[in-house]
């Protein structure tokens, strides 16, 4: 659940990240026009920007040392890059979809039903005052 | 009014709370004045701490008002609002948990809500339908096809680390509201622009403690389906926007999606205020506003921002407005800072993998808008073809519960005027009295239409009916059956009203001598000895005319 893309990178297989989650988004606040990727493949790699490792952790709330920084940067790229060998498809006459897959619904009924083991979600809970789960102060998002 | 803006005089010598003064071109004074009230809009003023008005004091705040009047001539503010309404599902949006207000802490939680690894999201049909049925309801673009996608941060109160949203394929989009403003100011007909309608989860409750050094987290709320409206920035003011927000409550409620509450937390709004000068093109620096808890708040927090960005314009210091969040503080009554945030948030939007795309058929919209409820607006367009008066419009029409009783009683034939007066006035003040919905008072549609006829008609008198009216409403029954249990038909034959009228006459020897003297107003004494005697059921008229005779006759 949590996108931990840099720890998944010392694992043998690619992480099953979405490549947008690499790219810098900013936070758009009226409605904005479907992204269109216009990076082109190119002969020697990927003409994506570089990643920002630190700035990648920060956001991830992973603390990283400043040697490992410089070690994940060329890893990243790679997988990065790996993904970019996408790009040298023919999408010009393909129409764009929304979301990949195809399942269609899979819709349920607004029917209640209460979990069964409560308690046991309560006892894993690290630090828990009844009624409460309890939690350091943070004012602030983000 | 004027008291409050002078206690903060003292202690910023600026005008910091001129709704009072502010106008608009068109002449439209809005000032935030008590009303008798059918809009929800106009709550009257909180008790604010009114203090003896410094006379000195207030002859510079008259001078300083006519400059801020001059000042706010040249502005204009530009006003948008996000509304976030929660739905009334039976379950969460993605799981089956049930979600009750004021539950237990964090007694309705499941590992999909909490976030638990492995958990997967189901979609509630419930939150599509709902959507589907704002969407129409606001005029909107339905994308038959959109998506979910991931809006990623961390915070207590976000179990999974991201909220499950809608980013650039909401399902709603481009939609106007319709709404008339209050008669109390000014009126006029408005249209504001929606932007965009999605669907999202909501966040749970977090509590911060007393001393500071740790918070609470209640996940009840985590996962409860939420839909969020944006509007186009077409407001211009505290009670546009009120009004605004007042009618997405009014829309949410007729639909039944939602019970649009502000004080429970149902109902979110957050606005964004900017001023500009008046022909320029290019929007001024915005600064978002939270923390407003209902329709007042909305109005006087919009209209102290405005003021006090107009004053830092005037002041040369029109730069130092920066782009923020600022909270409205209903004691001070006015705008704080946040701690202001260090650059723009990177929300790493992408498209939720856990859940399918949302297709929605066009037989199932077509259905669905097939199935709406005339909505306030239609509403709004009838009554006033009927010939009642916008100030009755705007009362019927606000709730649902009161439309429909109006509906139901003019559809069993009774006059509308009548019918409306009788509701607006002794049925509202019932119900305010009592504290109930109309839905909870005995007295039934059809019988409201009975009472109105039989009045109409002659068989009892309008007193009597008032009396009746209390009744049904409190304790139900029919009309014709109370009129025959105790015994109230107007009495309309003369030859009856004659008897009691001379039976009076002769019993009250000392006030017809003074009658005679000359004291005419005496007549009134014998009428009420009539009506008591004939235990309130002599028509008034008849008695009236028939007593005139039998005192002129006599002298």
């Amino acid at each position: 659940m949590g996108s931990r893309a840099v720890l998944l990178l010392v694992g043998p297989s690619p992480p099953k990240q979405n490549i947008l989650f690499l790219l810098n988004y900013k936070k758009v606040s009226s409605a904005p026009s479907i992204r269109r990727f216009t990076t082109k493949a190119t002969a020697d790699g990927s003409s994506l920007e570089p990643p920002d490792v630190a700035r990648l952790a920060e956001t991830a709330r992973i603390s990283l040392t400043p040697q490992q920084v410089e070690a994940f940067g060329p890893k990243i790229r790679q997988v990065i890059d790996w993904f970019g060998q996408i790009q040298a498809v023919d999408l010009d006459s393909v129409e764009p979809s929304i979301r990949a897959g195809t399942e269609g619904d899979d819709l349920r009924h607004d029917n209640p039903e209460t979990f069964e083991n409560r308690e046991a979600i309560i006892a894993s809970v690290p630090n828990y005052e009844d009624p409460y789960i309890k939690v350091p102060k943070v004012l602030n998002k983000e | 009014m004027a008291s409050t803006l002078f206690r903060n005089i003292q202690t910023v010598p600026l005008l910091l709370y001129p709704s009072a003064f502010f106008r608009r071109k068109n002449g439209a004074l809005y000032c935030t004045v008590k009303s008798s009230s059918s809009s929800s809009v106009t709550q009257t003023q909180t008790a604010t701490q009114e203090k003896q008005q410094d006379p000195q004091i207030k002859v510079s705040a008259q001078t300083q008002t006519k400059t801020f009047d001059k000042l706010m001539k040249d502005y204009e503010a530009i006003i948008g609002i996000e509304t976030h309404v929660q739905l009334s599902t039976l379950t969460k949006a993605f799981c089956g948990c049930p979600y009750n207000y004021g539950a237990q802490p964090n007694t309705s939680i499941c590992p999909v809500c909490m976030g638990l690894p492995g958990a997967l999201p189901v979609l509630n049909s419930k939150v599509i339908e709902f959507a589907v049925k704002l969407g129409l309801a606001l005029n909107c673009k339905l994308s038959l096809n959109s998506k979910f996608d991931r809006k990623q941060y961390f915070y207590p109160d976000l179990p999974k680390g991201y909220q499950i949203s809608q980013f650039d394929i909401p399902i709603a989009t481009n939609g106007y509201v319709d709404l008339d403003l209050p008669m109390e100011f000014g009126g006029g007909h408005r249209r504001f622009g929606i932007t965009r309608v999605h669907m999202e989860e909501d966040a749970g409750k977090l509590l911060h403690s007393g001393n500071g050094s740790y918070s609470q987290v209640d996940l009840n709320r985590a996962g409860v389906p939420l839909l969020e409206i944006v509007s186009e920035p077409d407001m211009r003011n505290g009670i546009e926007a009120a009004e605004y927000a007042a009618e997405i409550q009014r829309v949410v409620r007729y639909l039944g999606i939602s019970n649009g509450n502000m004080q429970e937390g149902s109902l979110r709004c957050d606005v964004n205020v900017s001023i500009r000068p008046i022909g320029q093109s290019e929007f001024g620096t915005k600064v978002e506003i939270k923390n407003l808890n209902s329709f007042s708040s909305v109005n006087r927090a919009i209209d102290y921002e405005i003021s006090r960005q107009a004053l830092l314009h005037s002041q040369g210091q029109g730069s130092s407005i920066v782009q923020e969040t600022r909270l409205w503080e209903e004691g001070s009554q006015k705008t704080i800072t946040m701690r202001k945030k260090e650059g723009l948030s990177d929300y790493r939007y992408f498209p939720e993998p856990d859940l399918p795309e949302v297709i929605v058929k066009k037989e199932y919209v077509d259905s669905i808008q097939n199935s709406l409820p005339e909505l306030p607006e239609m509403k709004r367009r009838r009554y006033e073809s009927m010939g009642l008066s916008m100030q009755d419009v705007l009362f019927l029409a606000n709730d649902i519960n009161v439309a429909e009783f109006f509906d139901a009683t003019i559809a069993k034939g009774a006059d509308v005027k009548l019918a409306t007066n009788w509701i607006m006035g002794d049925i509202a003040a019932y119900m305010k009295n009592e504290k109930v919905s109309i839905n909870d008072i005995k007295l039934k549609p059809q019988e409201l239409a009975e009472l109105i006829a039989s009045i109409k008609g002659g068989t009892i008198s309008g007193k009597i009916g008032k009396e009746i009216l209390f009744e049904l409403i409190a304790k139900g029954g029919t009309v014709k059956g109370l009129i025959e249990e105790k015994n109230l038909v107007q009495i309309v034959d003369p030859a009856e009203i004659e008897k009691m009228v001379d039976k009076v006459l002769s019993e009250n020897p000392k006030q017809l001598e003074q009658f005679r003297a000359g004291k005419t107003k005496i007549q009134g004494f014998f009428a009420g000895q009539v009506m008591k005697i004939s235990k309130g059921k002599a028509n008034p008229g008849l008695l009236n005319k028939i007593l005139q005779q039998k005192l002129n006759a006599t002298s």
